[in-house]
């Protein structure tokens, strides 16, 4: 094929967009969508403020066993990371709903397509992470639960939670490029949901016995937990906090590549 | 170029658009047109061959053809839960535009294609016609040098694309914009194209200027509609003058070999042939002809004006057999 | 105006038949689930996966003071996983039903001789068949992974009676709310809700675990009774009346109020029309 349409002229007021600008956008346009739809957002409140109560009760007499005397403080972390991680289906059913209707080729057109379709939508995730991260402590201080921890503890919880809204919406993502559909939002889900439960979730990796305790010591998601858990069970310690932060760095490195080469497969 | 594993969509794919002209893509649904634009506007990359728009490679850089083009996409791909405002925002942000220089270009289209009353509502709420016409003006705002315009009317009302062939007009002629608009529809070429490409089964049959191509296929077309049992009696009869044309169902169309001259002779020998002529209408070449002598078929939708029953019913059989009744 | 189409015939028998017409329909709607083991498959699955990853989990647990004797926690969560079946089950079966009030099946069933009621009982009544087939699924692989029922036969039998009913109940509440909205996405939406309601149950920890306020919440939550009821069988070797009463009477009586709420939500809906 050849083809030539028209020649270049400095006619036009298009320059490259900065990429922060993009991204803000994209963050702004995922909150538009959340205040108006507000329906496709509130599940990914709900469960993790539901499962915290229901933990919290049901496993506490098993918590208090492991020497955890608190259970909410064990599951107000948890359930931080699994709305954070939650908002990643979002993502990946918006990004499904975007291919459908064509906006996501609007998107990838544009000068700063890059920025549009992957790094906007992470950044967006993160910030959606911050909603059930605040309604879930809130519950859970509500409830009881202690941070010896002090500011440093919160500030290990939301490097967690967001670390996980990062790694789990750029999985989301790459799989919702590539398979088009909204099965990739399920199959999202069902990762996150292993993912988290084939952890330290449920209880301290020296109680666990069994299939699950080796798969535990080497799932990421166990460092993940000790990090955003430290500052709700003692003091904050170099020691318990950067085994989760290289374990985000890592997995958000692979997830933020799938996501990207996701992308490129549209290209091909 | 562009092959999906062992398909080859489009080949034959050579066209040059001329800076400052309207270009017009004609063809069937799935003959390449969308595939062609694709490539064009970047969304997919070419396996093979090269395309320029803008001065720039579309394989090897991408980024610079990007800011140069708009593009307005079919079924106007927008998200339904934002506002106008909000969406010709984000075309800013996307293509770099400062944005005391976007507020002041989103004002200037939405006057223009009649939506600032409009532009503080969710686009979910918006007619067909209303939303081509900001996705018109989302693609027109980074003043692109090359603007694409798939299939831009499809399922539009007459009066709304009317409006939106003054608009493409408007943009051509007072700003320059060179235009690639791809349709199948016909009259849409003829009013809007200074030049067109005719694209089947992913190759460019036909390239040239509307008028001149009509010339080439030269004689005027003769419709003549008779009753359904007389068809083949009536073909034989025809044969003699000229060509038998593809039609629309119903009708038989010939190519008058001596012009509208011939036609005297055509209506003395069907009469003598014992033929009932319903009714008759002479053609000058369409692009249609053009289209049908190209590829040996007739464009879907493109069909002959003299059948084409006034509420706007399609030909049934019942009326066809009301007609040979009379 | 006046329309003379084909007079109806009258099928006097109708009444008479309207049993078969329910088992016709039910063995329809069994099959039917059956054929589709995609949406069936995570009725299955997901009990099995969590009860194997809380018996590792909480494997140290079952020494705990108060927690009652067990082989294992495996066997201690043999019952959590069959009401968890059971509840899974439930929900996709009223999903199904909404799916079909979504795409017109009340239009059909106005038009059918079936008596209304059958159409609603049959389909309900493949949630007592799958519910069986879920509990003997989840005794059988448990007893491959070592599990005893140690209340014998009757206990098993007992158990898979249990499963049934709870299937039914739950299955005919969530089809009040499929028949009252006509939508799917609510049917599923109420799921989280059913869930949380097992939670906050003795189905997942026993009781004697449990303290504070979250007590009093299972002490009157009568699935706590249910699964206490299941888990007796395994668990006990004695059958007593109360495991009995637990067990068997409790889901029947919310096989009752269920339908009793069921078939009023479908007479209003007919109504309705």
């Amino acid at each position: 094929m050849t083809a030539a349409l028209g020649e270049d002229r400095t006619y036009g007021v298009a320059s490259d967009p900065r990429t922060a600008t993009v991204i803000a956008f994209m963050v702004k346009r995922s909150l538009i969508r959340i205040r108006r739809i507000p329906a496709a957002f509130l599940p990914s409140l709900a469960m993790p403020v539901f499962q915290l109560i229901a933990f919290g009760g049901a496993f506490a007499g098993a918590l208090a066993y492991a020497k955890i005397n608190q259970a909410l403080d064990w599951y107000v972390p948890l359930s931080c990371l699994q709305g954070a991680a939650f908002g990643a289906m979002g993502l990946a059913f918006a990004t499904v709903n975007d291919l459908r209707t064509g906006f996501f080729d609007r998107l990838r057109m544009a000068p700063g397509g890059r920025a549009a379709t992957v790094y906007g939508p992470l950044a967006a995730s993160m910030v959606r992470a911050i909603i059930p991260l605040v309604i879930v402590s809130a519950v859970g201080f509500i409830g009881g639960a202690a941070l010896p921890g002090g500011v440093l503890g919160l500030l290990t919880l939301t490097a967690a939670a967001l670390g996980v809204a990062f790694c789990a919406s750029g999985f989301g993502l790459g799989l919702a490029l590539r398979m088009r559909t909204l099965a990739a939002a399920t199959l999202t889900q069902f990762a996150i949901f292993f993912a988290l439960f084939l952890s330290t979730a449920q209880m301290p990796l020296d109680f666990i016995q069994g299939w699950v305790k080796p798969i535990a010591r080497l799932n990421p998601m166990t460092n993940v937990l000790r990090l955003a858990r430290e500052g709700f069970l003692g003091e904050v310690t170099w020691q318990d906090t950067w085994g989760g932060l290289l374990a985000i760095a890592i997995l958000g490195t692979l997830t933020t590549v799938y996501a990207v080469r996701g992308l490129r497969s549209f290209d091909k | 170029m562009r092959r999906f594993g062992d398909i080859v969509a489009v080949d034959g794919v050579d066209l040059a658009v001329q800076e400052g002209e309207i270009f017009g893509f004609l063809g069937p649904n799935g003959a390449g047109k969308s595939t062609t634009v694709r490539m064009l506007t970047t969304l997919l990359r070419p396996t093979g061959g090269r395309a320029v728009v803008a001065g720039f490679d579309v394989a090897t850089h991408p980024a610079e053809v990007r800011k140069r083009i708009g593009v307005a996409l079919q079924d106007a791909a927008i998200d339904p839960l934002m506002t106008g405002n909000e969406l010709l925002d984000l075309q800013a942000v996307l293509y770099g535009i400062d944005r005391s220089r976007a507020r002041l270009r989103a004002g200037e289209l939405l006057e223009r294609v009649g939506l600032t009353a409009a532009a503080h509502r969710r686009v979910g709420t918006y007619s067909g016609g209303m939303r081509r016409r900001l996705d018109l003006a989302l693609a027109l705002m980074h003043e692109p040098v090359v603007l694409f315009l798939d299939e831009p009317t499809t399922g539009l009302d007459p009066m709304s694309r009317l409006t939106l062939w003054e608009e493409v007009r408007y943009l051509n002629k007072e700003l320059g914009t060179t235009v690639l608009l791809t349709t199948q529809y016909l009259e849409e070429a003829d009013q809007l194209a200074d030049r067109i490409a005719i694209i089947d089964n992913g190759r460019i049959v036909r390239e040239g200027i509307p008028r001149e191509l009509k010339a080439q296929v030269g004689a005027p077309t003769l419709l003549v509609a008779v009753p359904d049992e007389q068809r083949e009696r009536a073909r034989e009869v025809l044969v003699a003058f000229g060509d038998i044309r593809p039609t629309a169902e119903g009708t038989l169309g010939v190519g008058l070999r001596d012009g509208a001259e011939g036609i005297a002779m055509v209506v003395r020998s069907l009469d003598q042939a014992g033929i009932r002529l319903h009714r008759m209408e002479l053609n000058e070449p369409s692009l249609d002809d053009v289209f049908a002598e190209a590829t040996g078929h007739s464009l879907e939708g493109a069909r002959s004006r003299l059948l084409e029953p006034a509420a706007g019913a399609p030909p049934t059989k019942g009326r066809r057999r009301r007609g040979g009744r009379k | 105006m006046t329309v003379a189409l084909a007079r109806q015939p009258i099928h006097e028998d109708l009444h008479q038949s309207a049993v078969r017409q329910t088992l016709a329909l039910a063995r329809r709607s069994v099959l039917g689930r059956l054929r589709q083991p995609a949406a069936l498959a995570p009725s299955f699955v997901f009990p099995l996966f969590f009860a194997a990853l809380s018996a590792s989990s909480y494997s140290r647990v079952k020494n705990a003071p108060g927690f009652p004797k067990v082989d294992s926690f495996l066997q201690f969560g043999l019952a959590a996983a069959v009401m968890q079946g059971a509840f899974f089950g439930a929900t996709s079966a009223a999903a199904d039903l909404a799916v079909d009030i979504e795409q017109g099946f009340w239009e059909r069933l106005m038009t059918s001789p079936v008596h209304r009621t059958s159409i609603v009982i049959g389909r309900l009544m493949s949630s007592l068949v799958v519910g069986a087939l879920q509990a003997t699924v989840f005794m059988g692989f448990l007893a491959a992974l070592g599990v005893r029922v140690r209340s014998g036969p009757i206990g098993i039998v007992s158990i898979v009676v249990s499963a049934s009913l709870v299937s039914l109940a739950m299955s005919t509440l969530m089809s009040t709310f499929a028949i009252k909205t006509g939508s799917p996405e609510v049917v599923q939406g109420m799921f989280p809700l059913v869930f949380v309601l097992m939670f906050l149950s003795s189905t997942f920890m026993p009781r004697e675990l449990m303290h504070g306020w979250f007590r009093h919440v299972v002490d009157v939550n009568p699935i706590s009774y249910l699964a206490e009821g299941m888990r007796g069988f395994v668990i006990e070797r004695e059958l007593s009346g109360w495991r009995f009463f637990e067990a068997i009477a409790i889901p029947s009586i919310g096989c009752v109020l269920a339908l009793l709420l069921c078939l009023r939500a479908l007479r209003r809906r007919l109504a309705q029309m």
